[in-house]
């Protein structure tokens, strides 16, 4: 297994009737040895390119990789050490399973029986013995899925990349699949990059994550450190679902003013940090399950209370989903199913004063303290 | 009862009434080209299989049994134009697909303004008309030193060929007009199913250690193989029929050097007025043709899918 190192990565597309199109902006990341690491992102952002130039499929326009101890910028593919798992899967279709599986030993003139030994051990990790001598066509989605997966594990290669490859299963399907590749990454210790536009895989799979945005990485955390600690309001807004709130507010006296009309003091160490927007705009982040109908709010939630007409409610059995108007922006309440709500009431709502982020309108970043 | 009968009669002349509102109409459609089908292919080649065991005649026909049969098969002329007919047919159809599908892997490394241009260039000769074709080529192939192949081999500095005239070069240069004809077709469905295979197919390839020529003959070619299995088909049926190029070009000669079944069945109908010959003549080139691409089918077909 190896490290995987980005160094001012920055990749330009060159299109004779659309110009010069730059996928990505610079880019810079260590990716450990035996980690698992995600990128996500929204459609275009470059998290898939990303993924090719560490395969060797793209040449990066500029900047360095490094997989393991060596520069691999002018390596094929083949020489890179690494073994991909495509969105579309890419099986041979008139191959069998098993010569599906074997494909790539082949070409490396390995010995009969360790080709067969590798087979035999993919399979069994991943329960397609009874499968081997069939076609790709007589699988199942979720079949195929494993034996592109198998055809890397046989490669025993230095890193595992993943390019959505849960994107064409249906949901159950990819839950299943999601714990599957978990396990497998346990089992392996191997290093994996995984790519997916969907936060929940990200969340559950990644290590770390590094979310992309326009070219751009926005931010390479935990799961927990996105959800917590965003660095600015794309990734805020990204990570989390239903995703956070965004109230337009203004600082004024030690308090919060929000866009409608609702003020609350704010806590004292955050009245300090935000002095210097005194009288300027500024945005209120919160996420939806840390606004509390106010005769559910526990004591430690403090006095951010706003009042507004609920709009909708939606009844998901588990929880409730209250929408309502705070000035301009529709914002979102995750609330507990037995909260009173009538549509169209006005109702107080509790914001966990602990749980707000704020944020510059300009620089769209997070201020930190 | 009697009401039940009734009421069952009643409901099935109005489901019929809605049948005919909802399909009528397609129904229409569709026969027009169907009874096109029966009266111009059908009812012909029924007629002709009987004529096959008659001595026909346009006042009066008389019953032969297997007599048409039992002549052709002693017929040498018959055992020669197959012959002829097999040698065309295995000397010029893999030939073509092979120049269809090279030039096909040629065009598809190319930019899509410049594939667009070879299409269009390649197909050109697929519109024009077999007899006008022929009429080039028998300028092509004109035996005096002027003629233009003729005049390409004094300038190699060897002697003038009477291409068409001579039994040893006859049907070899009729094979070679359909070797430089037309592979607009098959250009065009190779570029298409070239096309169809998914890059990611040769990318997981790249990274699986295949060499060019392991890629071309383990992923590009075996996929390729539903469109190969059409064009042999397809080429096989066209080649034991060829009938334009010798009619205009060798009228069979020198000596059935040139005869392929399907002008012999023209001669002995049209020249010898010998109908029921020439449709038992044709019905045996009918059940080689079926034999030979059931045949093609169980041996190349393929199962691939992707």
């Amino acid at each position: 297994m190896a490290r995987v190192e980005f160094k001012n990565i920055v990749k330009v597309y060159e299109d004779e009737k659309r110009g010069s199109f730059t996928a990505v902006k610079g880019s810079s990341f260590v990716i450990e040895d035996r980690e698992f690491v995600v990128f996500v992102g929204p459609s275009g952002c470059g998290k898939t390119t990303s993924l090719r130039m560490i395969a060797g499929l793209e040449r990066q326009t500029s900047g360095d990789i490094r997989i393991g101890e060596r520069v691999v910028n002018d390596l094929h593919p083949k020489d890179r050490d690494i073994a991909m798992v495509f969105q579309d899967y890419a099986l041979y279709p008139h191959m069998t399973i098993a010569e599906n599986l074997s494909f790539g030993l082949r070409n490396l003139k390995r010995p009969k029986d360790e080709i067969e030994r590798k087979v035999k051990e993919a399979s069994s990790i991943l329960g397609l013995g009874d499968m081997l001598s069939r076609k790709p066509r007589e699988l199942s989605g979720g079949q195929r899925q494993r034996v592109a997966v198998g055809r890397a594990i046989v490669r025993d290669p230095q890193v595992f990349l993943f390019d959505e490859p849960l994107s064409n299963l249906d949901a159950k399907l990819r839950i299943q699949m999601r714990v599957e590749l978990a396990e497998l990454h346990k089992r392996l210790g191997a290093t994996i990059v995984y790519v997916t536009h969907d936060q929940v895989e990200a969340m559950t799979l990644g290590e770390r994550i590094v979310v992309m945005n326009e070219g751009e990485i926005q931010q390479i955390a935990s799961p927990t450190e996105l959800y917590n600690k965003p660095n600015n309001m794309f990734v805020a807004g990204f990570i989390g679902s239903p995703a956070m709130n965004f109230i337009d507010a203004r600082i004024g006296g030690g308090q919060a003013l929000l866009a409608g009309g609702t003020a609350f003091p704010l806590p004292e160490a955050a009245a300090r940090a935000l002095g210097a927007y005194e009288g300027k705009p500024i945005v209120l982040g919160v996420r939806p399950e840390h606004i509390y109908g106010e005769a559910m709010a526990p004591d430690r939630a403090g006095s951010a209370k706003l009042e507004a007409h609920v709009q909708v409610v939606e009844q998901l059995g588990a929880e409730s989903l209250v929408y309502f108007r705070v000035g301009e922006r529709m914002v979102t309440a995750r609330v507990h199913p037995e909260l009173p709500v009538a549509l169209g009431a006005r109702q107080t709502f509790v914001l966990d004063a602990a749980k707000l982020h704020w944020f510059d309108p300009q620089t769209e970043q997070r201020i930190v303290f | 009862m009697r009401s039940t009968t009734s009421h069952a009669a009643g409901s099935g002349a109005a489901r019929f009434r809605q049948f005919l509102r909802n399909y009528g109409w397609a129904y229409a459609f569709i026969a027009v080209p169907v009874l096109l089908f029966l009266v111009f292919t059908l009812y012909p080649v029924g007629w002709a299989f009987v004529i096959s065991f008659q001595k026909y005649g346009i006042l009066k026909s008389t019953w032969v049994g297997f007599d048409n049969y039992t002549y052709m098969f002693k017929d040498d002329v018959f055992w020669k134009s197959m012959r002829n007919t097999v040698i065309f047919t295995i000397g010029t159809v893999p030939v073509n697909i092979l120049i269809s599908f090279g030039l096909a892997f040629l065009i598809f490394q190319l930019k899509q303004r410049a594939q667009t241009f070879f299409k269009a260039v390649l197909y050109l000769p697929t519109v024009a008309s077999g007899v006008t074709l022929s009429i080039v080529w028998i300028a092509i192939f004109d035996p005096t030193p002027s003629g233009m192949l003729n005049r390409l081999l004094i300038q190699l500095g060897l002697d003038p060929v009477i291409w068409l005239g001579q039994k040893s070069t006859a049907l070899f240069s009729l094979m070679l007009m359909s070797w430089l004809g037309s592979h607009g077709s098959g250009i065009i469905l190779y570029l298409a199913a070239m096309g169809g295979i998914p890059k990611s197919l040769y990318e997981a390839a790249d990274i699986d250690h295949a060499s060019g020529w392991k890629k071309f003959s383990r992923i590009t070619w075996p996929l390729l193989k539903p469109t190969t299995l059409y064009l042999l088909v397809t080429g096989v049926i066209t080649s034991f029929q060829v009938f334009i190029s010798v009619y205009l070009m060798t009228q069979g000669g020198p000596d059935f050097a040139t005869t392929t079944i399907a002008y012999l069945i023209y001669q002995t109908a049209f020249n010898f007025n010998q109908f029921g010959l020439a449709s038992a003549q044709a019905f045996v080139l009918a059940a080689v043709i079926v034999i030979v691409s059931v045949l093609q089918f169980k041996f190349f077909s393929t199962d691939i899918e992707y």
